[in-house]
């Protein structure tokens, strides 16, 4: 599998990007994902946006997440935190407690980010990289699958 | 009727799968690795997961992941296809633990018919006949000599945890005894983490038949008409059909009986495979499969049964719905399997972008495929890329029906076995029947004019 250039700025292919978000629209399918040489463009859709059977949404836990990842914003510069097993996402140790990390937290490399819950063993996601925590991309207590990308961090400089 | 399945497998069962769910109204999950990103289980399951990296043990053999998305996604029941999980007696038994409905039998089922020595044994109890040979494992090379010695050679050492001829070693006299126990021991602990063997008489020229039966849990059990499943390259199908050219109706008759009185005394539930080799007007019950298997559409065909429904059904605790007339054969089906491997390089495996792809259609021909003009075939997984199935009235009708089938099939980006059907097609003992399993090994394929022929060598 050929890994994507985190160096490559195309331009942004604007049109494909509307003509894939109205198929989304209309088709209700959950998420659609393009991938063209090295560019990946993935439209997910927004629960409640009508003509969405729920249906199709998919169960990789991104109800509440309306994403344009035009190709993806780790070519910006960010790295992405992902799921390593499928299961449900808790931000806290616990319930009623202060999440891990919130967004603008710096972190170092090997904090715990998140907790993943796979039959009923926590699994403690950490960082891999030290730097900004930019955008939390999975919903608390919802389910995650393998590869699924939870955390946008911008690397520190070194 | 069971309100959402997890398909647990890949390719075109897993669409097979799908498409029962979707005509039965039932919702269905797919799960995927990264390396099937692009593949049409993922696209055409109404929701899918995804859960785990390309290798098998990471993925559709991870079974951590696929109950997790099960829970996830609240399904009811989990359909493994064949292969991967399919006859795993302990993910069945997680199964269970958990509360998901696994479609097939009970998980101590399949760990009793999974050991072949044991599989043998429940076959003898049930009075089903089994080849000459040894009374479950054999312990020591002396054991092996002993039953030489009382049923003759040439013998057959087999892995009872085994399957695909690995840890299987055929004796020609009792000088070879002790080698051969030791090498088949190893082999067998080294691939199945179980080196216990036992012996059978061997059988030179046999044909391979099988008999798909399906049991409901209100004791209902259905044994449809035999597959012939001879045409093999190193124990792996390659064609199958239905009925068996030329076998005697009391054979027939004997067969389902028998599968009938094996599957009652072991209580069965859903879909099964109960193989038998036929030699000489005798048939040996050598292995049963509790799955569906690769070759169910042939029967389907035959019999207008949709046997993925009818295993849906079961496992809702439903009755079976086999309509009158289905469990004697309307015409003759044969099943090509389309695997991405080049005959004509000792079957070298195939992968990469399939440039085009146009399957054959018209009465009578059936595809299951998972493929698509655009497809990028990985690396990761076994060579199946399409099984087509043709029916027509008869057996002669339906080996032109195949001809033209295969001829129309158009598959490029890589080579496939499709020209090596037509070869089979053209061979002219083929076209009379019953032909044995050592078919293939029999022959050489000649490459003429950018065809295929096969030529018969005697050794």
């Amino acid at each position: 599998m050929p890994e994507m250039d985190e160096n490559r700025r195309d331009p942004l292919p604007l049109r494909e990007v509307e003509l894939l978000v109205e198929l989304v629209r209309e088709s209700g399918m959950g998420e659609i994902r393009v991938r063209q040489g090295e560019t990946e463009i993935s439209v997910r859709a927004k629960p409640g946006v009508p003509a969405t059977p729920p249906a199709n949404q998919t169960a990789s836990g991104t109800q509440g997440v309306s994403e344009l990842a035009a190709p993806s914003p780790e070519m910006d510069g960010l790295h992405a935190v992902r799921s390593p097993v499928v299961g449900t996402f808790y931000r806290a140790p616990a319930p009623g407690e202060d999440a891990y990390v919130e967004v603008g937290d710096t972190v170092s490399a090997g904090q715990t980010l998140c907790i993943i819950e796979a039959m009923k063993l926590m699994n403690e996601i950490v960082a891999d990289v030290s730097g900004e925590v930019v955008e939390i991309l999975a919903e608390n207590a919802g389910g995650v699958e393998y590869d699924q990308p939870l955390f946008y961090l911008r690397p520190d400089e070194r | 009727m069971i309100g959402k399945v997890l398909v647990a497998n890949r390719g075109e069962i897993a669409l097979r799968i799908i498409r029962a769910c979707r005509e039965l109204g039932v919702r269905s999950v797919a799960v995927y690795s990264t390396a099937d990103r692009d593949s049409l289980h993922h696209e055409l399951a109404d929701e899918s997961v995804c859960i785990g990296p390309p290798p098998a043990v990471s993925s559709y053999l991870n079974i951590p992941a696929i109950i997790s998305a099960a829970e996830l996604t609240g399904a009811d029941a989990v359909h493994p296809g064949y292969g991967f999980l399919a006859e795993n007696a302990r993910f069945a038994e997680i199964c269970e633990r958990v509360g998901l409905k696994f479609v097939g039998p009970d998980s101590s089922t399949i760990a009793r018919m999974g050991d072949k020595a044991e599989a043998r044994e429940a076959a003898v109890e049930a009075g089903v006949p089994v080849t000459p040979g040894s009374q479950g494992p054999c312990e020591s090379e002396d054991e092996v000599k002993r039953v030489g010695a009382e049923i003759g050679y040439p013998l057959v050492i087999k892995a009872s945890a085994g399957g695909g001829g690995k840890g299987m070693r055929v004796v020609e006299a009792e000088a070879e005894v002790e080698a051969a126990y030791l090498g088949a021991s190893r082999e067998a602990g080294a691939n199945f983490g179980d080196g216990s063997v036992y012996v059978e008489k061997y059988l030179e020229r046999l044909r391979h038949v099988e008999i798909q039966v399906l049991a409901d849990s209100h004791g209902e059990t259905v044994t449809f008409p035999e597959r012939d499943c001879s045409i093999q390259r190193r124990y792996q199908k390659l064609i199958e059909e239905s009925p068996a050219p030329g076998l005697p109706g009391d054979v027939r008759e004997g067969l389902m009986v028998a599968s009938a009185d094996l599957i009652g005394s072991l209580g069965y539930e859903g879909a099964g495979t109960v193989e038998f080799v036929y030699a000489d007007g005798e048939f040996y019950f050598i292995e049963m499969n509790t799955r569906l298997q690769v070759e169910h559409p042939v029967t389907e065909m035959i019999s207008g049964v949709d046997i993925v429904a009818e295993q849906l059904k079961v496992v809702s605790g439903e009755r079976l719905e086999i309509p009158e007339g289905a469990l004697s054969p309307d015409g003759h089906a044969i099943e090509f399997r389309i695997n991405a491997e080049d005959p004509s390089r000792n079957f070298l495996p195939q992968t990469g972008l399939v440039e085009v792809y146009n399957p054959p259609g018209g009465p009578g021909v059936r595809v299951d495929s998972h493929l698509y003009a655009g497809y990028m075939v990985p690396p990761h997984y076994d060579s199946l890329l399409a099984k087509l199935i043709v029916h027509a009235r008869d057996r002669e009708a339906s080996i032109r029906r195949g001809l033209r089938a295969l001829d129309e099939f158009a598959v490029a980006g890589m080579e496939t076995t499709l020209p090596l059907h037509l070869a089979v097609l053209e061979d002219e003992e083929f076209r009379k029947g019953g032909v044995t399993t050592r078919f293939l090994a029999d022959r050489e394929l000649e490459s003429e004019g950018g065809l295929l022929r096969l030529v018969q060598h005697f050794s």
